[in-house]
């Protein structure tokens, strides 16, 4: 096997240094095609998912649809999972992606992400009988998150003696919290209200009240856009300035709805990579 | 325990159905099926490669098929995850991405062992064939290949037992087979996860158990057949 | 194209000294396990044959990810509570991950050994007995280690399937080698740098134990004219 470790080589490197195809400027490109596409994940309440009519729907889903307004295209939607979102966006194959993309340093390195839309609280939930009260009591105590989720780091750094273990989904990270594998469980304020709500009787879970962090998103766009980036942001500012955004966020979050939230944050940039 | 099959066998067999995508058991099977399905044409092709008399032909698919096999299915699964979207511009489903991992992983291991059945054809029937002027691919085709694939069909049997096994990995990327149908019921129940699992564990034993039996007296009776024992 | 960070890079390769590390570990069980298993079954006493039949039935049959779920999940959970949580401190996933990846690897090793036990000629069994050798000590320096010796190439071929299986721990949260690659990929969004690391990570373990085997099987191997 060893004569065959270069051919394995040549055969991995290509697909590692796939391509990011030469065009000229994506906003005049999109404005020629009259088309904005794109990427989102069609399986995440609220944000894009289909609603009873098998109608693409959801904050993301509204926001790409007031930025292609802006700019004066139509906009066309495509699905991706999770893991693609990235390679689609790099590939070319999606003009921008509105799909749950959490900003961090290292990620801003691969992608541009435009002013921040939404901003996700990271909250601990514990069990109720429990006699952990803040995040501070977690110091050297086992922390279950999700695989994936952005903020693992975060807790290491927050908690720096915790063990935080990461689970395959939220109901197995929630299954370990309720058989004491983990002392808390880590995840973004929306998940956990729905998990309160669905622990079993007899062993209810509680949200720890504070926010460890709060996770901005952004709109992904390819690196090297810096017109069309500008028009995105421009369409996000407009949109903040006009109250149109803040209408879209009651419209998914606000009073009406089931998450009943308060908008904390408002659109601006984040930092540079 | 009783009480759980009572309220989930339902689940546990074909997932959601019709209320939702078919799971469960079925989508197991389906999933195995697809997978060996799909790899034993490229199994063959490959195996054929690794025999052929052309080195270079020898070398591709020997590299192809060794790096498959030296890598873990579930990174193999990753690999699959992101570069499909890619390849093909199109969200692919974690059925597709699984059936795609499987068939790859399956096909490395499949050639081997219809590639051990073509090697265990007495050289001189391709002799012969030859010099009745039959040309190489004819003798491959209608002499070798037959008796091979006839020969091995055990080890291609015992493969898809195998194959259903590791349909199991698909529950890491969210494919709704028979052990991400037992997840969601442990996570509905929760507070009995020895018998959820213990549940699963006995499907899987029943199913892999009782076809590892049939294929076994079928192998057998084919042996018989053929005068082999 | 950017590079991963230092700090990147090393998370990577504490991913793979917890794959080495789960790899030995499971491997010493599982051969431990087959050994016995071996022995028991050889001793002839038919509940006990059955009792190891089943075993190895069961671990044949039952998806590896189905074992490290089963231990994970629910094993603890009729455990004493003194146990339970001494082991969820002392880091129950790598340890409950190992039990099952070893048990299960066991079932195969126990086969493997079998079959090189029923290629040792029953005389020589006979010869030790005349000899004056009791049971266990016949097994231990006469039938065994022959036994174990055809037995290496499957055995060398079971251990790289293994070292591959370990990756499955990932879905209890051991955080090895594919478990890290998945972190960083989420955390820097560098798919297929990450991803082609990790596997050409997985290919030099893999060749190694490929190599190793060879070199074991030329050093001991009968047919080489030299004694064990």
């Amino acid at each position: 096997m060893m004569k065959n470790k270069w051919n394995i080589l040549a055969f991995a490197l290509p697909l590692a240094l796939a391509a990011v195809p030469a065009k000229a400027d994506l906003l005049d490109d999109v404005k020629s095609r009259g088309q904005l596409v794109c990427g989102t994940l069609g399986t995440s309440q609220p944000f894009s998912f289909q609603d009873d009519s098998r109608q693409l729907v959801g904050y993301d889903v509204d926001i790409c649809k007031l930025v292609a307004d802006k700019i004066g295209v139509k906009v066309e939607y495509k699905l991706l999972s999770v893991a693609a979102r990235i390679p689609e966006l790099n590939g070319g194959r999606v003009d921008i992606v509105a799909a749950n993309l959490g900003w961090s340093p290292d990620r801003a390195g691969q992608i541009d992400f435009s002013h921040k839309y939404y901003v996700t609280p990271q909250k601990l939930l514990v069990l109720d009988s429990s006699d952990i009260q803040t995040i501070e009591d977690l110091k050297g105590k086992r922390i279950g998150a999700t695989k994936g989720s952005s903020s693992e780091r975060e807790i290491k750094n927050r908690l720096p003696d915790s063990r935080v273990i990461g689970y395959a989904d939220s109901p197995a990270t929630f299954l370990s919290l309720q058989q004491r594998k983990v002392d808390a469980q880590f995840a973004s304020e929306l998940v956990l209200v729905r998990l309160v709500n669905e622990s079993p009787e007899g062993r209810p879970t509680r949200i720890l009240e504070k926010a460890v962090m709060e996770e901005p998103w952004g709109l992904g766009v390819r690196k090297g856009e810096g017109a069309f980036l500008a028009a995105v942001n421009e369409a996000l500012d407009e949109a903040e300035k006009s109250g149109e955004a803040e209408k879209l966020f009651n419209k998914w979050f606000g009073p009406d709805t089931a998450y009943k939230l308060k908008r904390s944050f408002v659109i601006e940039p984040l930092p540079a990579s | 325990m009783i009480d759980l099959i009572r309220e989930y066998w339902l689940t546990f067999l074909i997932g959601q159905y019709p209320n939702g995508p078919l799971g469960g058991l079925a989508m197991t099977i389906i999933l195995a099926f697809c997978g060996l399905l799909a790899s034993f044409p490229i199994a063959v092709l490959f195996a054929l490669a690794r025999v052929s008399p052309w080195k270079a032909l020898r070398i591709v698919s020997g590299t192809v098929v060794n790096f498959v096999r030296g890598i873990p299915l579930l990174m193999l699964i990753f690999w699959c995850y992101f570069a499909i979207p890619l390849a093909t511009g199109y969200a692919v489903s974690g059925f597709w991405t699984l059936v795609c991992a499987l068939t790859i992983y399956e096909a490395a291991y499949l050639s081997e062992v219809v590639r051990s059945g073509i090697q265990a054809i007495p050289k001189g029937q391709l002799e012969a064939s030859r010099s009745l002027g039959g040309s190489y691919a004819l003798t491959m085709r209608s002499v070798v290949l037959p008796q091979a694939l006839f020969n091995v069909l055990p080890g291609m049997a015992s493969q898809f037992v195998s194959t259903i096994k590791e349909t199991s990995l698909g529950y890491v990327i969210s494919v709704n087979e028979l052990t991400f149908a037992a997840n969601q019921v442990n996570n509905l129940v929760l507070t009995q996860p020895l018998q959820v699992f213990t549940i699963l564990a006995c499907i899987y034993f029943v199913l892999c158990f009782s076809l590892t039996q049939v294929l076994g007296r079928i192998e057998a009776a084919i042996r018989r057949r053929r005068g082999l024992i | 194209m950017t590079f991963l960070s230092p700090d990147q890079i090393e998370q990577l390769l504490w991913g793979l000294r917890t794959t080495v590390f789960l790899f030995a570990a499971s491997w010493v069980l599982s051969f431990t396990v087959a050994l016995i298993l071996v022995t028991v079954r050889a001793a002839n006493i038919a509940p006990l044959r059955w009792a190891v039949d089943i075993f190895v039935a069961y671990h044949r049959n039952v998806p590896l990810l189905v074992h490290v779920l089963f231990w994970y999940f629910a094993v603890p959970e009729v455990l004493p509570e003194p146990i339970r949580f001494w082991l969820y401190d002392h880091g129950a996933e790598f340890s409950l991950a190992a039990i099952a990846l070893g048990l299960g690897s066991s079932a195969y090793v126990s086969e493997d050994i079998r079959s090189g036990l029923r290629a040792i000629p029953h005389t020589q069994f006979e010869a030790a007995t005349a000899l004056g050798c009791g049971y266990i000590q016949s097994m231990r320096y006469i039938i065994v280690p022959q036994a174990l010796r055809i037995s290496l190439p499957p055995l060398i071929g079971r251990a790289l399937l293994l070292f591959k299986n370990t990756s499955v721990a990932m879905a209890i949260g051991v955080a090895e080698l594919t478990y890290q690659t998945r972190e960083i990929e989420n955390e820097t969004f560098q798919t297929f740098t990450v991803f082609g690391i990790a596997t050409v990570l997985y290919l030099m373990g893999t060749f190694l134990i490929t190599a190793f085997g060879s070199w074991l099987n030329a050093r001991v191997s009968v047919s080489n004219g030299r004694r064990a």
